[in-house]
């Protein structure tokens, strides 16, 4: 991306000297800018089985969900609600993290809780009773009823149908999923998002957790973000809220009404990391709101506002959040630039599969059949 | 001279005959020459003298599960309720229909959404009794089979800690669990008790046989007494079927054919293949097993593949279709299956040497099947309870101090 770095040597030379040393254990003016965000090598027939069984609710306990249920290409890989919708007969307590890009993280969930693979990721959003709520050995034999993925399963090379193919398959998918074609990667950036980068180094700070090709550190912060008064206030996304506190080992789970964030990693002691969150990427915000991990913000600039206010008012929020004093114009300058990280869309048939028949035909002469 | 007191006196009066005498109520027993003619109709017979039959007395209730009304009550809401399931769609009675004979008309059950059982399901009526629930007798209580069903993934699919919250944010439940069981909030484990006491309710002790066994000798007409007759004697079925569930909970294989809707039904074959492969079969087992192996997955010993625990035959009127797998569609049936001596299934190997073919008349059949009316009373019929509604719990005052 050669336009891009030119451009980011071009207004290098408009920072001053006072922004640079305001941010300077957080932003160095030599470093790379980053991005774009690197293409990851998948088996392309691992990966177009993957996404069939990303788009079939036969992977629900009920066969009512799929993965696409909550993770929309067309929204980003996400639902556009502020709280997401859950497993029949519950709601969910937090937004739909958008999957664009997800290949690259090392910690997965607004609150880091697995931070091993995608395997594991997609064994919990299939297993997990307000998710997916799937036996995966029942989701297995499903499949094997499947001539279609009797058939996609063998090409792959992954024999018969089988849950830990499933838990391979899906991952390949996910990891086709990167963006491509933001104005900050082609280098067609306006001149109100230029400014707006600088910003985001300099006097605004944004870098010093929004860092690397997807703009995010990986790293749980507390920002002081607003609780979201609906979870408790609506008894299906409040159940399932005190059933994610109950199973994590949360203390005092029935009168709890915050979200603990990150402080299920560890338990520590200090509580240091209660209502802290995964630092999202800010890749493909323009299709991906509402924003934070309760969506509680529904507008980009209103992100922007509240951290120019200094964040929000909790005990563990993170020093670097402190009131910046930008400008209407600075702050609508960030926004244009936060606007640039947004790419094409993932949609159409490279993305999205084709309409899946999700009948069971029987096994002819099942008397003679191998099981 | 009443019937019962002929029948009794024509047997060799034995001292476990002049027991049913003094007795309170008075029963039938198999002890004398009746057994002896059974024992000599059936080579290869039971050892064990078999439990006579009596009238059903109160279901015994476990000491740390009292009944009490206000458990009973909540069990009954708790027993309708769908949140006690994994999708609220799957409460006890969506498989135990109480218009139906408290179960399912189908051969196999309902199942979960999107999935199908794969046995039939058993009429709750006189559950009370059982020491063994479910056909291959994995629970010993109703507490825990309440519990096993609600979990299932081909059954209610729930999950234990999203159940219990639910029940949380139920006001009404909340007051009944503190109430019943100290609970500050609702635990699930109470939930299962709830339900089996009011499982304890839905009992019938005053079918035609219990009232004939209790000394009114009209209650039974000609033909069913020829019937029991038959039932004790020439066709043996208190071999399995004895004492006053008339069931010895014992494991057979009667020889029941495979569900025949296995052959044509993508999604039975799934269910199918999922119970082989979550109850643990060995890879050979998996691939080539095409029946039920019951009992085996309990015992694990390939003697016991193809058994299943004698079901009651009280409440049957009610209760069609039959065995395991509803293969057999009326009481008529069942009992010309057994007048064949029972049937063939893979695992015959392990079939009992009980059954024999019986060589019954077409009258005998008649006045068997007549007989096994008799131990089914009215039908037993409850009104659904309105379900209480969630409600937002109440404000914490201060929800900084839950982050102390």
């Amino acid at each position: 991306m050669a336009s891009k770095k030119n451009a980011g040597l071009g207004f290098l030379s408009a920072v001053s000297l006072a922004a640079l040393i305001s941010v300077a254990p957080i932003y160095s003016a030599s470093a790379e800018d980053p991005g774009p965000v690197a293409p990851i090598e998948v088996d392309a027939k691992k990966a177009e089985l993957g996404k069939r069984l990303f788009f079939d609710p036969r992977l629900s306990g009920d066969g009512e969900l799929s993965c696409s249920s909550c993770h929309q290409p067309e929204k980003g890989f996400t639902d556009g609600q502020a709280l997401s919708d859950a497993y029949s007969g519950s709601l969910g307590f937090r937004n739909v993290p958008t999957l664009i890009n997800t290949g690259h993280r090392s910690a997965w969930f607004h609150d880091g809780r697995i931070g091993t693979n995608l395997n594991d990721v997609t064994r919990e959003s299939i297993t997990e009773t307000y998710n997916m709520n799937m036996d995966m050995r029942l989701m297995q034999e499903r499949l094997k009823q499947d001539p279609v993925y009797v058939k996609m399963f063998e090409e792959a090379g992954f024999g018969e149908p089988s849950n830990g193919s499933v838990r391979n398959a899906i991952p390949e998918y996910l990891k086709t999923l990167i963006s491509r074609g933001s104005p900050y990667d082609t280098g067609e950036m306006s001149e109100q998002a230029r400014a707006g980068y600088e910003l985001f180094k300099g006097k605004a700070g944004c870098v010093a957790c929004h860092s690397g090709d997807r703009f995010t550190d990986d790293q749980p912060h507390n920002i002081g973000a607003p609780g979201n008064p609906e979870i408790y206030k609506d008894p299906l996304r409040h159940i399932t809220f005190v059933t994610f506190a109950k199973f994590m080992g949360i203390e005092n789970y029935m009168n709890l009404r915050q979200d603990v964030g990150a402080y299920i990693r560890a338990h520590p002691s200090d509580k240091s990391t209660f209502g802290s969150f995964m630092t999202p990427t800010l890749r493909e915000l323009q299709q991906t709101g509402p924003y934070m991990h309760n969506g509680m913000f529904k507008t980009l600039f209103e992100i922007v506002a509240f951290y120019n206010q200094g964040g929000g008012d909790d005990p563990n929020k993170d020093p670097l959040i402190k009131p910046l004093g930008l400008s209407f114009e600075e702050q609508q300058n960030l926004v244009a630039f936060l606007e640039a990280l947004s790419g094409d869309p993932l949609t159409g048939p490279e993305f999205v599969a084709e309409e899946i028949d999700t009948d069971y035909p029987a096994i002819e002469n099942w008397l003679k059949a191998t099981n | 001279m009443t019937y019962l007191m002929s029948r009794l006196l024509s047997t060799v009066a034995s001292a476990a005959v002049l027991a049913v005498f003094v007795a309170p109520d008075p029963a039938l027993s198999t002890e004398g020459d009746s057994s002896k003619q059974i024992k000599s109709l059936l080579e290869g017979g039971d050892p064990d003298p078999d439990a006579p039959l009596t009238a059903l007395g109160e279901p015994p209730i476990p000491a740390d599960n009292p009944q009490t009304p206000e458990k009973i009550e909540l069990g009954k809401s708790l027993f309708f309720d769908p949140r006690l399931g994994g999708a609220p769609t799957t409460p006890c009675s969506a498989c135990h229909l109480p218009d139906v004979g408290w179960d399912v008309e189908d051969k196999v059950s309902f199942g979960y959404p999107g999935t199908v059982h794969w046995r039939n399901s058993q009429t709750i009526v006189n559950s009370a009794y059982y020491g063994k629930l479910f056909w291959a007798g994995s629970s010993k209580s109703l507490e825990s089979q309440a519990k096993s069903a609600a979990g299932g993934a081909v059954a209610g699919n729930g999950e234990a800690d999203m159940m219990e919250a639910r029940l949380a944010f139920v006001p009404e439940y909340r007051e009944a669990f503190n109430k019943i069981f100290g609970d500050e909030w609702p635990r699930i484990g109470n939930a299962w008790k709830a339900i089996a006491a009011f499982e304890r309710t839905i009992v019938q002790t005053d079918t035609p046989f219990d009232t004939f066994l209790r000394g009114d000798d009209n209650a039974l007409n000609d033909s069913q007494k020829r019937g029991l007759e038959l039932f004790r004697g020439k066709a043996g079925c208190i071999e399995c079927h004895n004492g006053a569930l008339l069931s010895d909970e014992k494991y057979y294989n009667t020889g029941v054919p495979p569900l025949d809707e296995w052959e044509d039904d993508g999604l039975k074959q799934v269910t199918f293949r999922y119970e082989l492969y979550a109850k643990g079969s060995t890879e050979d087992m998996y691939r080539h097993t095409k029946d039920d192996p019951g009992f085996y997955f309990r015992s694990k010993e390939k003697s016991d593949k193809g058994k299943f625990r004698t079901p009651s035959l009280r409440y049957t009127l009610y209760t069609e279709p039959y065995m395991h797998n509803g293969m057999l569609e009326t009481l008529e049936d069942v009992v010309e299956f057994y007048n064949q001596g029972g049937g063939t299934n893979e695992f015959a190997d392990n079939k009992t040497a009980l059954l024999k073919p019986l060589g019954l008349n077409d009258q005998e059949k008649s006045d068997l099947v007549n007989f096994i009316k008799s131990l089914s009373g009215d039908e037993i019929l409850v009104e659904e309870p309105d379900l209480p509604e969630y409600a937002p719990l109440p404000d914490v005052a201060d929800t900084k101090e839950a982050k102390q």
